[in-house]
């Protein structure tokens, strides 16, 4: 099939958006329906449908949502009520909206993971702790499924 | 003019430490974040002010609880909304400063009298960010209603208003352009954000009459 030339192919516009806790592995397919639920919640069958959402990729902490020009707003505001995927806790925070996935590739910071982790007891649950810059430390409870997290910094850390 | 965050539940009502949320919220684009309960915190960048909320149902149990020593101490102190005669008796009380909870009252339960009443004593009306991001379906149409309802009357009788993320974890947390998205929910535009935003600072530190001090 041939395809449409330039000036008569859909616009779209696309959303960097990060994923919170950092630590959190997702699945592009969980993060689309988690997406979506919220969008057609949020706005409705008809706005949303016309918006077109989807996830082009998820990978290393950051998740790219695309949507048809003019409806990235809806879609942002729509991103920031997504509170899971699957059964993980998560938080999309929006970092930007570009024409071209290329220029949201430059805005995507790796985020560094930094050495020192180990495991601390709070209470009777042991908690694998993960450190990251600017001195901000997640805990997840050691655990298989369901686990909990704690959100601390060094300084909450060190007064335990 | 100082954004601040009206309302956050740190650990351990929440997951996130003081500490880890006023460094999430500085972030976020927050100058200051009223912490509710009684959590003490070395300011980092961000202002940590303290709150305190009433939760009371009757005048005259407010009467008595705003002279607790932990209400006396808190910089914001917080009554949640009840029916129509405790609201319109709630916003004339002096120690009170912010009806929250708007959203979970009856449709009706904060009206033309109470808002003027607010506006006379600059009692701010709370807006919450959590219903509309955790409820869905009749529940945050409810609540976008009544953020409406409440939006129409202070651009009447020009009560202030206050935005809170409520949320217990950083990951509730939401920051000011995202703010702005979800209040264009119900009407609100950005200058009126920004305006409630800063309504803590005002509230904190009132405009007042120049004093020459001799």
């Amino acid at each position: 099939m041939r395809p449409r030339p330039p000036a008569m192919r859909t616009k779209r516009r696309y959303i960097l958006a990060r994923i919170l806790p950092y630590e959190v592995q997702v699945d592009q397919k969980q993060v689309y329906l988690a997406v979506i639920e919220a969008a057609t919640s949020l706005l409705g069958d008809a706005a949303s449908g016309l918006a077109q959402p989807a996830v082009v990729f998820c990978e290393g902490g950051y998740v790219v949502v695309r949507c048809r020009r003019g409806t990235e707003k809806d879609i942002a505001v729509a991103l920031a009520t997504v509170t899971a995927v699957g059964d993980e806790r998560i938080a999309l925070r929006t970092v930007a909206t570009s024409g071209t996935i290329h220029a949201l590739r430059r805005r995507m910071r790796p985020i560094r993971h930094l050495s020192g982790d180990g495991e601390v007891k709070i209470g009777e649950t042991y908690f694998a702790v993960y450190r990251y810059p600017r001195q901000k430390v997640d805990l997840v409870e050691k655990g298989i499924k369901h686990q909990k997290s704690l959100f601390f910094t060094e300084g909450d850390l060190e007064e335990r | 003019m100082k954004i601040t965050d009206a309302g956050i539940h740190p650990y351990p009502a929440g997951d996130s430490t003081v500490a880890r949320m006023a460094l999430e919220a500085g972030g976020l684009g927050f100058d200051s974040v009223v912490v509710i309960g009684d959590a003490a915190h070395r300011s980092s960048g961000v202002e940590v002010l303290r709150g305190a909320v009433i939760g009371a149902s009757s005048v005259k149990e407010v009467l008595k609880r705003v002279r607790d020593p932990a209400v006396r101490r808190a910089d914001i102190v917080y009554v949640d909304a009840g029916d129509i005669s405790f609201n319109r008796a709630i916003v004339s009380i002096k120690e009170v400063n912010v009806v929250r909870s708007i959203h979970a009252t009856r449709r009706n339960a904060f009206d033309h009298v109470a808002a003027r009443t607010a506006s006379e004593h600059g009692v701010a009306v709370d807006i919450s960010m959590a219903p509309i991001i955790h409820l869905r379906g009749t529940k945050r149409q409810r609540a976008l209603q009544r953020y409406a309802d409440v939006l129409s009357l202070q651009r009447r009788y020009g009560f202030p208003l206050t935005i809170s993320s409520d949320a217990r974890s950083i990951l509730g947390q939401r920051s000011v352009r995202e703010i702005r998205g979800l209040c264009a929910l119900f009407g609100m535009t950005g200058a009126e954000v920004t305006e409630a935003l800063s309504s803590i600072g005002r509230i904190v530190e009132p405009h007042r009459p120049v004093r020459v001090v001799e």
